[in-house]
């Protein structure tokens, strides 16, 4: 018998309609990106292996993981806090074997879980991001109180949400990355299109760089 | 967020259309002065009130609008039918309430004072029939000596059935407000947080003042002003401030706070509540003043604004004075009358007398004056009159009489004339006037700083409550404050602004104070002038000073008494106008004075709020969040009809062409299951990595079962008891490595079996390295059933997998490869009783998965199956699920008693062994089965011993799960029974009140299909 396809299938699937959404203009006031082809690993310290996790972290990364709510960017990963003594790796899926070459290096200090299909990464942007976000997210996303690197461990619509700030896009406005439960994607894809409909809209998808 | 004049055209009947065409020629503002106030004269609006049309302005509210138009009978009253008009030019308003727009935008009980004219407004007066002007509901008035306080509970006591049939129908329909729509809600609402340091709550001179010394010293500043405009009182009473008239200083000041960044102003937005943590609520009216709203824009939106400190400068509400007739259309408060003049340009009256006991009252005579009306009479009870007047007196040769208004005399189109009791000698005087300016003096706005049961205090000076302690972090200036003038209230503003902005560590100076006049303030309080006719407290629930004096003789003293048993201040406006002339009246006539008799407990909402800005975008489809699984919308292809399980949605049944019901579709995928191969989604069971050196002695802890001693490469079924030794949840837990379990729940407890493990992880065992993750949206999991299933799994797994009973037993678990190269995670475990492996892949491949696994199973006729064939499967097999785990139930009472192991210590251990945990008579799960073969069984029938009445004595227990298996032929199901497990072949008596059914069942093992087992293990 041949071989069979294994096509893969976006949770956004259906919900995400590349192109202009809402209020029409020259300029979308919000841009929504779903981030495809991720990798996520969360790493877990083991019973008092904080340290040594951090250790190999910096020897894997680069860098050592944030010891408190932020994103440390690394050159091929960002790490990014998700509660004590704990973190995410975010970078984009390479060739299979991504999680065991990580597992291999966390090996006996720290439990790791691959994500990379648990979550789905939503990226907001453009000048009207902030007052979208305002009505799904509940924290103070001010360049005072939410500086670039910051993150945060949050809800949206009862359900939990990693937030994080990266660099500023290409038009200079902030960009947020959310990581939302894969499962709860196209519900919640719906609640953050529909906050930002009244600014215009620009939808797309990009696979992970 | 805000905008003038987005106004587009609503659908309008012809006739309406027709009148307010004709409106637009002929002038029909017979009260509209020659000056701008702050309307815009290029800018006319046409609007209709009761089907007449009429024009405004731009900057126009429907209030002043009417009020240019001549109207003054706008409403009819809540109880006896009133002819009312409009009392006050704010949100305070308690008469002029109509019901805005038509058809699913209907809107009862708007205040005409707040609603912004736009073109083409709709807008009709609610409670009278046939019409406004001749209602037949106010024959209640003649009525009146028997509808007093308390009514309700004399009258319609007995007989009690009549209440609800008879009594409350017909109190309702003559009594009342607005009717709301009786479609659902055409518009949008939604809710947004906002953030700053310090939040000032009203754009007067005190918070202008406030936001600019917190803006300049470098706070982040919010400034809410329920407003259209800032400005507050200046907007009507003007003044001089810095040299500059008012309202220049009003542009300037605004133009500075638009200028700082760190600054956001907010208009059209009143803040309704204060709760904890610094988090006040605020309702933004984006599109009331419009028609329609935009495509894509809200209705209204729901600000939660958290703030590190705030400035309440929600200013002061002018009271009312109770005497008799002081509800007659036309009977104003002294500072509305200014606002219409003043700031819409609209004359409320042609010939006015004004009734004040203050200082701050007798402005009305000059703004009057120089509007080009005529001031009839002042009437003030005060002996002298206050020497900064003298000058005004002289000048427009003022009429002041030493004296009270007793009577006010008029119909339907309002006051006539009034009558005036001489102060000295008692005699009284009639005085021709079309409108009676009131003013009783100034309450400042204690109710947001009284949120958090902060008592007012009560100041002598100016006979008004002021704030005390206000919660922690707000701060209170101005008027809001007991600050009256108009000086004082800049000073106090700046100040409080400045404080607040230093305490949030601000560095910058806030700058100087600006300065007004601190003109005095005297007042002898008024509260009611005695004399015959109704003497109205509560203009919107139709409360008398007689109503609070009747309380008070029948022993209603209290003010939390007074208010229940007359309803005053429960009307939507809150008692903003009416509480505090209440309690003085209780506070006469008991004796007492007004602090003794104190105010009733302040509540949110401060203003009235629509349910749908609560809801915002949660509603209708978007109620609640949902879930899909990974091959979701692969089955909504195969036209599969979805159930909502918690928030996930599954694939109830795949309906095929010819199929006349579900049963069919159901019966059709056991069927198929039990005679070929199956397949079925279930990723939505919950799945946790519980990784960690210790992870074994952890769920050796959650689980009844031991899992330390399971070997890798195997499955267990695990039972979780609460602390308590109920039952929590079950599910299977594989070991796949030494220290990595993948433990599964059931899709119902999900969420709080993993908030129970970090429970367990965090606090009752810290001491165990043991991690956990919910992995249940990484993994795509299909369960593959029936007898073909292994022929179907060998199509798509690599040739070198072994699936023989040697290569891959019962209960095993291990990776395997597919063909196509995808690795996959395959468990041999069954919850049809057939042989069935479940197969799981990362979420990305579901879809594929789903279709691979049609490819690989088309030799066999494979069928994609929903939760009802998994249900039925489940109890012809016997496994208990959410109806039998139903949270009163033992491992025991489920059968499953024996799993308890005895050499280890777990969660629940020692509290299922209380005596009623082990009674013997508990009710345990059997099969149930009718004897009748055709009959339909049914979930919740209750079991009772045949020949017995069903009662609670006799009761046994009930059933908790039914299916129509069609494996037997015959409805059959599982339930809790006493004694169950020993009455194996009774027949029992089913009693089911609820569906009218009685008939016998036979109590029976609760497996019904291959009770050895052998199927599975094939």
């Amino acid at each position: 018998m041949a071989d069979f396809s294994w096509n893969t299938q976006s949770a956004l699937e259906k919900a995400l309609v590349p192109g202009r959404h809402g209020v029409a203009g020259t300029q979308a006031g919000v841009t929504l990106e779903e981030v495809r082809d991720i990798s996520l690993v969360q790493v877990m310290a083991r019973r008092g292996r904080a340290a040594e996790t951090a250790k190999a972290a910096k020897k894997l990364f680069g860098i050592e993981p944030p010891r408190a709510p932020g994103a440390a960017v690394a050159r091929n990963a960002t790490l990014i806090w998700s509660g004590p003594d704990q973190f995410i790796v975010f970078s984009a899926r390479q060739a299979d074997g991504q999680f065991a070459k990580v597992s291999k290096a966390f090996a006996g200090i720290a439990s790791l879980s691959d994500q990379s299909d648990g979550r789905c990464l939503i990226r907001i942007g453009g000048p009207r991001a902030r007052q979208a976000l305002a009505k799904f997210c509940s924290l103070d996303l001010d360049d005072k109180a939410f500086p670039l690197g910051a993150a945060a461990t949050t809800s949206i619509d009862h359900t939990a949400m990693n937030i994080w700030r990266g660099a500023d896009g290409t038009d200079g406005h902030a960009v947020f990355n959310m990581l939302v439960f894969t499962s709860f994607a196209d519900s919640l894809w719906h609640t953050i299109l529909d906050s930002s409909l009244e600014y215009g809209v620009q939808a797309s998808s990009a696979h992970a760089a | 967020m805000s905008g003038y004049s987005r106004s587009e055209p609503l659908a309008r009947t012809a006739r309406e259309e027709a009148n307010i065409r004709t409106a637009v020629t002929s002038a029909s503002q017979s009260h509209r002065l020659p000056g701008d106030g702050m309307i815009d004269r290029r800018s006319p609006l046409r609007f209709s009130f009761d089907g007449k049309a009429m024009t405004g302005f731009v900057g126009d509210t429907l209030a002043s609008a009417l009020v240019a138009n001549g109207v003054k009978l706008v409403a009819r009253s809540f109880k006896y039918h009133r002819p009312r008009g409009i009392v006050t030019a704010g949100s305070e308003e308690p008469s002029a309430l109509v019901e805005m727009r038509t058809g699913a935008r209907r809107e009862p009980n708007t205040r005409a004072t707040t609603q912004e004219l736009y073109d083409g407004l709709i807008a009709n007066s609610q409670n009278r029939w046939p019409s406004l002007r001749h209602d037949l509901m106010s024959i209640n008035q003649l009525f009146a000596p028997i509808f007093v306080a308390g009514f309700y509970y004399k009258t319609f006591m007995w007989p009690a059935k009549f209440w609800e049939s008879i009594y409350e129908p017909m109190i309702r329909r003559a009594a009342g407000l607005g009717k709301s729509a009786e479609l659902p809600d055409p518009d949008h609402y939604d809710k947004a947080w906002a953030h700053c340091d310090v939040l000032v709550v009203g754009g007067g001179p005190a918070g202008l003042s406030a936001a600019l010394a917190a803006g300049r010293a470098g706070s982040r500043v919010i400034l809410v002003e329920e407003d259209t405009l800032l400005g507050g009182r200046l907007l009507s009473d003007g003044g001089e401030i810095d040299g500059m008239d008012a309202r220049e200083w009003l542009r300037s000041t605004t133009r500075e706070l638009v200028s700082l960044p760190n600054v956001r102003i907010m208009t059209r937005t009143a803040l309704f509540g204060v709760y904890d943590g610094g988090t006040y609520a605020a309702l933004e009216r984006v599109s009331d003043n419009v028609a329609m709203p935009d495509r894509h824009q809200v209705r209204q939106r729901l600000w939660r604004i958290v703030a590190r400190r705030s400035v309440v400068t929600a200013g002061a509400i002018e009271r009312p004075i109770v005497f008799p007739g002081n509800d007659r259309p036309g009977v104003m408060m002294a500072s509305a009358v200014r606002t219409y003049v003043n700031r819409f340009a609209a004359l409320p009256g042609k010939r006015l007398a004004l009734f004040t006991n203050n200082d701050d009252g007798w402005r009305t005579a000059e703004t009057i004056q120089r509007a080009g009306a005529h001031i009839v009479a002042v009437i003030d009870p005060r002996r002298e009159v206050p020497a900064q007047h003298r000058r005004l007196v002289d000048t427009y040769d003022l009429r002041v009489l030493a004296g009270v208004v007793s009577d006010v005399k008029g119909g339907v189109d309002g006051v006539r004339s009034i009558v005036v009791t001489n102060n000295r000698n008692g005699q009284t005087q009639r005085i021709e006037a079309d409108c009676l300016a009131v003013s009783g003096g100034w309450n400042p706005n204690v109710g947001l700083s009284c949120f958090h049961r902060g008592k007012p205090i009560w100041r002598e000076d100016i006979a008004a409550f002021v704030p005390g302690g206000a919660p922690e972090g707000m701060a209170t200036a101005g008027a809001a404050n007991g600050e009256l003038s108009l000086g004082a209230c800049l000073r106090d503003g700046h100040s409080a602004g400045a404080k607040a902005a230093a305490e949030c560590g601000a560095a910058g100076k806030p700058g100087e104070a600006s300065k007004a006049d601190e003109e005095g303030y005297g007042i002898a309080p008024l509260w009611h002038v005695k004399g015959k006719g109704k003497a109205f407290v509560d203009f919107q629930h139709d409360v008398t000073a007689s109503d609070v004096t009747l309380a008070q003789r029948e022993g209603f003293e209290s003010v939390e008494h007074l208010k229940r048993y007359t309803t005053l201040g429960m009307a939507t406006d809150q008692g903003k106008t009416s509480n505090i002339n209440g309690l003085a009246i209780m506070a006469e006539a008991t004796g007492r004075t007004i602090p003794e008799t104190g105010t009733t407990i302040y509540r949110p909402p401060y203003a009235p709020v629509a349910i749908g800005a609560f809801a915002g975008h949660h509603r209708e489809e978007n109620f609640h969040a949902w879930r899909l699984t990974p091959s979701h919308h692969w089955a909504a292809k195969q036209g599969a009809v979805f159930v909502d399980t918690g928030l996930w949605k599954r694939a109830q049944w795949y309906p095929r062409a010819g199929e006349k019901d579900w049963l069919e579709s159901v019966s059709r995928e056991v069927l198929a299951v039990r005679n070929g191969v199956g397949f079925c989604d279930v990723s939505t069971l919950g799945k946790v990595d519980v990784r960690g050196a210790d992870a074994g002695v952890f769920l050796d802890r959650v689980y009844i079962n031991a899992f330390s001693s399971l070997a890798v490469g195997k499955a267990r079924y695990g039972l979780m008891l609460r602390e308590d030794g109920i039952v929590m949840d079950d599910g299977t837990t594989s070991r796949l490595a030494e220290d990595h379990y993948f433990l599964t729940t059931t899709t119902a407890k999900a969420g709080p079996v993993m908030q129970h493990l970090e429970f367990c992880r965090q606090i009752l065992f810290p001491d165990l390295d043991v991690q956990l993750t919910s992995a249940t949206d990484q993994w795509a999991q299909f369960s593959i059933a029936g007898p073909n299933t292994r022929k179907l799994l060998q199509a798509l797994v690599d040739p070198s997998e072994d699936l023989t009973n040697e290569g891959f037993p019962f209960m095993g678990v291990r990776e395997v490869k597919l063909r196509g190269g995808v690795i996959a995670r395959l468990f041999r475990i069954s919850f049809s009783g057939e042989m069935a492996f479940e197969i799981s892949v990362p979420a990305r491949y579901g879809a594929a998965m789903a279709e691979n696994l049609m490819i690989a199973g088309k030799p066999y006729g494979v069928t994609p199956y929903g939760t009802e064939a998994l249900g039925v499967m489940r109890i012809e097999k016997g496994h208990v699920a959410g109806p039998e785990l139903n949270g009163t139930t033992t491992a025991d009472d489920l059968g499953l008693g024996k799993m308890m192991s005895k050499k280890k210590d777990f969660i629940g251990r020692v509290m299922a062994g209380r005596e009623a945990l082990v009674a013997p008579n508990r009710q345990v799960v059997v099969g149930v089965k009718p004897t009748d073969k055709a009959r339909r069984l049914r979930s919740g029938a209750h079991v009772v011993p045949r020949g017995e009445i069903p009662g609670p004595k006799t009761d046994q227990g009930y059933v908790t799960s039914v299916c129509f298996s069609p494996v037997l032929d015959q409805w059959i199901g599982l339930g809790l029974v006493e004694r169950g497990r020993e009455r194996i072949g009774e027949i029992v008596r089913i009693h089911d009140p609820l569906r009218s059914e009685d008939y016998e069942a036979e109590i029976c093992s609760p497996v019904f299909y291959d009770p050895e087992g052998v199927r599975q293990r094939g």
